[in-house]
């Protein structure tokens, strides 16, 4: 490209670029159907907006987000699985190194937190994982749907809705219960259940990180000022990295408390017990 | 009942229905065949791995085995030329005390027949001088007989 020309495209791109920024802030946005304060609401409590599932129920929006995503990814494994496992190389390419470094690291991960028991833990963060990365980054795609009321929403993050948050929280306190009673039996349920907060704190962490990225990404695209650049920064900030961050909290939380409860501990000797006493 | 927060039990656990389903087919799908894949092509390059060390090992046994015998081998090497040198030196001092006495029985051989001619010459000399002295005892009779013949006739 001659140096006229890229001057040419440059000056093209910004007129429009100022056009369009201009003329929107000039004829402003549509009478808002909604005030922030019910969009906040909404946001966290989803009581509004609801979406008919098959016909059969209304459900929150994030229960449709997550049939989604699980859909996605079941068939995004199923095309790796016919069309990729087979041709599989001993010296990997790049997308089968990148599968390869997804089921490794979660496994890795199971490992060395709990080096017994540790490969129904290693498919179970691997699930956990990729559902609450891949989860929070659908709400980039920005999929349309219709509400119960006719109104379009944008599908949110399976996870930011505290049913979706509190549904993983509990079944990864199962997870590590089922590895207590594995590990240590009767003794190992004991001391799992003795963490009775963990469900909760899990639950609520994962729902709050989530939130509150939502929020603040609700909050931006709720004034057209603020349309401009400031969602590509919230957007990587609030979603991208709290895709990573999530899914390695809740993965290696999981994977430690696992490991903690499923080891086993030596039986103490009689003799030494007495000489306690 | 209604919680707070819209916490639904029915959404829970369709959520929870939703991860079961995912955990399922993700673990059927792609974590069990990667895993094996993996674990397969690790579990080869470990017995690779295992194998180069066994032979290693075994190559080091061999190598200190033949050290060892080329320890003895030198070892050997070395009292043998000991031992040779010392049999040599025997040798040679053999040799020279067989030469020695050689020559001290040549020079007593020589020392005898010299012994033996100046005997034999001393008295082939004195029958010589003996001889001459019977002519010359003769002719000095020869003479006086002459002489007296002479005279008296």
């Amino acid at each position: 490209m001659s140096k006229k020309r890229r001057l040419i495209f440059i000056a093209v791109w910004v007129l429009c670029a100022a056009a369009f920024l201009v003329s929107s802030l000039l004829i402003g946005s549509a009478q808002k159907s909604e005030t922030i304060k019910e969009a906040m609401r909404d946001a966290v409590l989803h009581e509004t907006n609801k979406i008919s599932f098959f016909g059969i129920l209304d459900v929150n929006p994030a229960v449709v987000s997550a049939y989604t995503v699980t859909f996605l990814i079941l068939i995004f494994a199923a095309a790796v699985r016919i069309f990729f496992v087979p041709k599989f190389k001993e010296i990997p390419g790049k997308f089968q190194l990148l599968i390869e470094e997804a089921v490794g690291f979660f496994d890795s991960l199971a490992k060395s937190n709990s080096p017994h028991k540790n490969y129904f833990l290693g498919s179970y963060v691997f699930t956990a994982g990729t559902y609450i990365c891949l989860g929070t980054l659908f709400e980039l795609l920005g999929l349309q749907a219709i509400t119960t009321e006719g109104h379009s929403i944008s599908l949110p993050a399976p996870l930011a809705d505290i049913n979706g948050a509190i549904a993983l929280g509990v079944t990864s306190y199962l997870i590590i219960l089922s590895g207590g009673i594995l590990g240590n039996g009767f003794k190992g349920m004991l001391s799992t259940l003795k963490e009775f907060s963990l469900p909760i704190s899990m639950s609520f962490r994962l729902f709050g990180a989530l939130l509150s990225g939502l929020l603040v990404t609700e909050l931006v695209y709720y004034y057209v000022g603020l349309s401009f650049a400031l969602p590509v920064i919230v957007g990587v900030m609030f979603t991208a990295l709290h895709a990573l961050i999530q899914t390695y909290v809740l993965t290696m939380l999981t994977a430690v408390f696992y490991g903690e409860v499923s080891e086993k501990t030596p039986k103490k000797d009689k003799k030494t017990r007495r000489k306690k006493i | 009942m209604s919680l707070p927060l819209n916490i639904d039990w029915q959404q829970i656990l369709l959520h929870a229905f939703n991860i079961v389903l995912l955990f399922g087919g993700l673990y059927l799908l792609l974590y069990k065949p990667v895993k094996k894949f993996m674990d397969e092509r690790t579990e080869k390059y470990t017995k690779i791995h295992d194998e180069a060390n066994e032979k290693l090992e075994n190559a080091k046994k061999a190598e200190a085995q033949m050290e060892e015998k080329l320890k003895s081998t030198q070892s050997q090497i070395e009292s043998d030329l000991i031992k040779a040198r010392a049999d040599a030196e025997n040798e040679a001092e053999n040799i020279i005390k067989e030469a020695k006495e050689a020559k001290k029985k040549i020079i007593n051989d020589a020392e005898e027949a010299a012994t033996r001619e100046k005997n034999r010459m001393i008295n082939e000399a004195r029958e010589e001088i003996a001889e001459l002295a019977v002519k010359a005892a003769e002719k000095v009779l020869n003479e006086k007989t002459a002489k007296k013949e002479n005279s008296n006739a």
